[in-house]
């Protein structure tokens, strides 16, 4: 299936190469979600992650007996799911569409088979997951700091 | 070193508050209120995005505030009640009189940004001395490339001027991001980071000015951001305050590194600030 966006000209994978976008194209999906719909849930197996074409996900903590939290969304371009790299590939955090949503998904399992074989992917891909890690952990802690607090 | 006499004329000419009425006023958030001033039997002050007045409580005391819009001869300023003069400030009602001097220091460069893609991007209360910056952008809207807001606050309730974020969302010659760092359930915008809402701005960082306000570290966080995407510090930005008591460069109370803050800024480019932003408690 034809994907609406080229994977070769996102930021995400601006490193790989022709091979590699195209291995990545051959198992994408796009996918639709409505408002509301749940792309994973926590604490399930890391079987697909996705990056956002269109419209925004929720990252939330289902936490008893109240709402769920949300603690980061996150829109076009962006990575949804980073523990599929890992064992035990479980999701931390629950992926729910805000808007209506388009995504295009990725088998993690092919995926890590795949680095299993490729080096070139196998490292472009921890890069990936690393740079997201490291800028979210720079975010969470920059939250932390109160950041829009005037000093009294 | 002595001051001559023309001098001290200056200066006082300078330090006298011209009166002022409260026209309307309109609470923000729970500490926060915006007032609108308009001239008693004085012709007013002419200011441009990114001044600031002296605004004088009577018998109080006097205070630095960023200009947060002005039309004719009417003055806007949003105010956070964390001390005694900002407090009485909060709780003026319409009618009641304030002195007012200024406007002073050295305002956001909307002449650099011509024929530029302007990022604007505010945090908290920051997001008031930006509010005329994107209203004249609005306002010249074919003088400049593209432009984008992102404003970030804490939760939704320490979140300005409500009304004109929707309106300025509802057009479709500006881009507005906005995020929080913690919402409850009726909260359906963005949750995170606001360096998280750069990716999602359109922007030549190659041909780009972006105009940063908010708590220092805010700032510092944005403009790291901004260079990462390639926007060089000289074209980035900060609106530096600091304890500004004369206004005029006389008292040396916001003295910043070699800079007056008052006379000299509040605003300045990043890359002139940026090795005194790494100085501790500076």
């Amino acid at each position: 299936m034809k994907l609406s966006v080229a994977l070769g000209s996102t930021e995400l994978f601006a490193h790989l190469t022709p091979e590699e976008i195209e291995f990545l194209e051959s198992i994408a999906v796009e996918r639709d979600f409505a408002e509301g719909a749940v792309l994973f849930e926590e604490d399930t197996e890391a079987k697909d992650f996705y990056i956002v074409v269109d419209g925004r996900v929720g990252l939330e903590l289902v936490s008893p007996r109240r709402r769920p939290i949300v603690i980061q969304t996150l829109g076009r371009g962006d990575l949804v799911g980073l523990s599929w790299v890992f064992p035990p590939y479980v999701w931390s955090w629950r992926a729910r569409a805000i808007d209506p949503t388009r995504a295009i998904a990725f088998d993690a399992t092919q995926v890590r088979e795949r680095c299993g074989i490729d080096q070139n992917l196998s490292e472009q891909m921890l890069r990936l997951v690393a740079r997201e890690a490291i800028r979210r952990l720079h975010g969470a802690r920059a939250q932390l700091l109160d950041l829009y607090e005037f000093p009294r | 070193m002595t001051v001559k006499a023309p001098a001290l004329e200056l200066a006082a000419e300078e330090m006298r508050p011209l009166p002022f009425r409260v026209a309307s006023n309109r609470r923000e958030t729970a500490d926060t209120v915006t007032v609108e001033l308009e001239p008693v039997d004085n012709p007013g002050v002419t200011c441009a995005p990114g001044q600031f007045t002296m605004v004088y409580a009577y018998g109080v005391g006097e205070i630095p505030i960023s200009v947060a819009g002005y039309a004719d001869d009417t003055i806007v300023h949003t105010v956070r009640a964390v001390g005694a003069v900002t407090t009485a400030i909060s709780h003026l009602d319409v009618g009641d009189h304030v002195g007012v001097r200024g406007p002073y220091g050295v305002g956001w460069p909307m002449a650099e940004a011509a024929g530029k893609d302007v990022v604007v991007a505010a945090g908290g209360i920051g997001l008031a001395p930006l509010r005329p910056v994107v209203m004249h952008l609005l306002d010249n809207r074919d003088r400049y490339g593209a432009v984008s807001l992102i404003y970030g606050a804490r939760t939704p309730d320490d979140m300005l001027y409500i009304d004109e974020l929707q309106q300025w969302r509802g057009r479709f010659d500006i881009e507005v991001e906005v995020t929080v760092d913690r919402a409850g359930d009726d909260w359906h915008g963005d949750v995170g980071l606001v360096t998280n809402m750069l990716p999602r701005i359109t922007y030549d960082p190659t041909n780009s000015i972006s105009m940063v306000c908010g708590p220092e570290i805010m700032m510092k966080v944005v403009a790291r951001e901004l260079g990462a995407r390639g926007l060089g510090p000289d074209n980035v930005y900060l609106s530096m305050e600091r304890n500004m008591k004369c206004a005029i460069g006389f008292c040396g109370h916001c003295q910043y590194g070699p800079d007056f803050v008052c006379r000299d800024g509040p605003i300045f480019s990043y890359d002139y600030v940026a090795a005194r932003m790494r100085v501790t408690e500076l």
